[in-house]
């Protein structure tokens, strides 16, 4: 770097009146100052909420009452170890009900996610082709009407898709009724007795909600790695006179392998998580076809105040996330070759 | 020569023919659901209980839309400031904790850096829904329950920002901090006038997706505020729509009012948004 005189002077200066140290003892200065309350933030606001949620787990706690000493935990909220976890095991018909729950939970979170997952694919990555081919002007405009239920909030998604499936009201029968000639009204989302393929419509009916507000996540990273796709490889294979269809299996589908899996972990990780949707448009019903490990959680922790065993079913939902995401740190790691 | 450059345009003239009206297809029912909204919040409540239901409102009406502006349970003056009021704040503190502990993770060294870094990476792994109990209980205990603070106070660090800002500060020049550092700039305000302005367009891209998060945000609101005046609109939509649940009309007119003005906003911020979501995966 080039000094100007001016400045080696000041320099030369500075250093000897002792200013370079200064200037060390100023950086560190201003990096404990930042630094110092940064962790007594996470020691409260991070660490704490982790180390507690984790304990909780192994008690019986409820809010209402006040405890022992420390957080509460002990005293009328008593340690009971393992025991919300070994109950978790009991899969006999016999079991509580807050134990059947939790595997009806399990059961159908891991239902939504591997049904969100496979459909979401199906329609994303044909669509990110289909706009990456027409004109620029119009590539904005079909992106903008895909991406647009990404930025609405949930919640009115959820209330939005329940006018569609509402049986007396609603989108859907209206539009049967013109196919059909009569009209039926279907309870989409209560009839705990429509099922296809041995699963509950109205989990479809939620899915269908949920992929219609989460698609444009997915869709923008794919045409984003479309667009990483160099021109070259295209026009070489349009010119060996590949048709649109080989192309999209042979050519796009294998060069975004690495987008895919890691945006298939993101997308499985996400609907692990599924709530707000749910939880509006279903409230886990019918008989508890929808009822989702959230939905499970936040029932127990904040409805019925059982917190010790959201806490442990909270654990539960942490392995599961935790796995998927181990998978995802190799994927990062991978160096992907062409 | 002259086949060769004629075979593939023909192709893609006939793969662009048939994405047109696929395209166009999927697009009008993508947006259904939004028009089936919008128009029910123009029919009359004896029109949208008509068996089977209409599509267009036969005598579109205001009426729906004077009464939720009228209806003095549902001020949604109130509910749009109290979210404005943590969305704006939330994106404010995190941006600059992000971009300035993101800025020091990058260019300085001081103890118990690496340990400090790694756990706030890890905390990246811990799903919310884990955290969410006790950090109720922590609210509890500092009197936050059902304050707008809780909203905000426990929202002022970000895990994924200061990883994403450390990544882009790495970036800077140390030359620039040094020359800076001799011109006798104070640290804080090399950051300031310095690191921030190198950061600009990555504070406008991860400031969107944070008021977005935060805007549209419903499970931890709904957990923190139980009382009716300090709510914010997600969850005062939800409330109104479970009491007028057989008066569709007034649920969608409110769902409207709710939803599309800041998401026209959102709309046309939209570049900043996809520029986010397609950099980091952020979700």
């Amino acid at each position: 770097m080039a000094l100007t005189p001016a400045k080696k002077y000041q320099a030369a200066l500075a250093g000897l009146l002792g200013h370079s140290q200064g200037r060390d003892a100023a950086q560190k200065r201003f990096v404990a100052g930042a630094i110092s309350p940064l962790v007594l933030y996470m020691a409260v606001f991070t660490l704490l909420p982790m180390v507690w949620g984790l304990a909780l787990a192994f008690f019986e706690y409820s809010a209402r009452r006040s405890g022992g000493r420390l957080l509460g935990l002990g005293g009328d909220n008593p340690f009971v170890g393992l025991q919300n976890f070994q109950a978790m095991l009991d899969f006999s018909r016999e079991a509580p009900l807050e134990v059947r729950l939790f595997h009806i939970g399990v059961k159908t979170t891991l239902l939504f996610a591997f049904l969100v997952l496979p459909l979401n694919f199906a329609v994303t990555l044909p669509l990110a082709v289909l706009i990456e081919s027409v004109h620029s002007r119009l590539k904005g405009i079909f992106r903008t009407i895909f991406f647009l239920p990404v930025l609405a909030p949930a919640v009115g998604v959820a209330i939005m898709w329940g006018y569609v499936f509402h049986p007396q009201r609603g989108l859907l029968n209206g539009i049967r009724t013109l196919i059909g000639g009569t009209y039926v009204a279907t309870a989409w989302l209560r009839d705990p007795g429509l099922m296809f393929l041995g699963i509950p419509i109205a989990l479809f009916a939620v899915i269908v909600a949920y992929l219609w507000q989460d698609l444009g996540y997915n869709l923008v990273i794919f045409i984003a790695a479309l667009q990483s796709i160099p021109e070259s490889i295209k026009d070489a294979a349009r010119i060996d006179g590949v048709s649109p269809w080989q192309m999209f299996w042979r050519i796009t589908i294998p060069l975004l392998k690495p987008t895919i899996l890691l945006t298939a972990i993101l997308t499985m990780i996400s609907s692990f998580q599924v709530f707000d949707i749910i939880q509006v448009m279903t409230e886990g019903g019918p008989s508890d076809q929808t009822q989702v490990l959230v939905l499970n959680i936040y029932d127990y922790a904040f409805r019925f105040q059982r917190m010790g065993w959201a806490a442990a079913v909270s654990v539960v939902l942490f392995l599961m996330i935790f796995s998927f995401s181990i998978i995802q740190n190799r994927l990062l790691q991978t160096e992907w070759e062409y | 020569m002259a086949t060769a450059t004629q075979a593939p345009s023909r192709g893609r003239r006939f793969r662009i023919n048939l994405a047109y009206p696929i395209l166009i297809a999927a697009g009008v029912v993508a947006a259904l659901p939004f028009i089936w909204m919008i128009l029910g919040s123009f029919k009359t409540g004896a029109e949208i209980r008509h068996i089977p239901p209409t599509f267009l409102p036969d005598q579109p009406t205001l009426d729906n839309y004077a009464t939720i502006l009228q209806d003095d349970n549902l001020p949604l003056a109130i509910f749009y400031r109290n979210s404005a009021i943590v969305a704006l704040a939330n994106v404010v503190q995190v941006l600059f904790t992000s971009s300035l502990f993101g800025y020091i993770f990058a260019k300085f060294e001081f103890r118990g850096k690496n340990v400090l870094f790694w756990f706030i990476l890890a905390t990246l792994m811990i799903p919310f829904q884990v955290t969410m109990i006790p950090g109720y209980l922590i609210l509890a205990k500092l009197k936050l329950i059902n304050k707008l603070w809780g909203l905000i106070i426990p929202a002022a660090i970000d895990a994924f920002g200061i990883f994403l800002f450390r990544q882009f500060s790495l970036s800077i020049p140390g030359e620039l901090l040094d020359a800076a550092r001799v011109d006798g700039a104070s640290e804080f305000r090399i950051y300031r006038s310095i690191v921030l302005p190198q950061l600009g367009p990555a504070l406008a891209t991860f400031g969107m997706l944070t008021f977005m998060f935060n805007w549209n945000a419903y499970l931890w609101p709904l957990i923190v505020l139980t009382e009716q005046k300090v709510r914010t609109l997600p969850i005062i939509l939800t409330w109104y729509s479970n009491q007028h649940s057989d008066q569709l009309h007034l649920t969608m007119a409110a769902s409207v009012l709710v939803i599309f003005p800041v998401l026209i906003v959102f709309m046309f911020t939209q570049r900043w948004i996809v520029r986010g979501i397609t950099l980091t995966g952020f979700k």
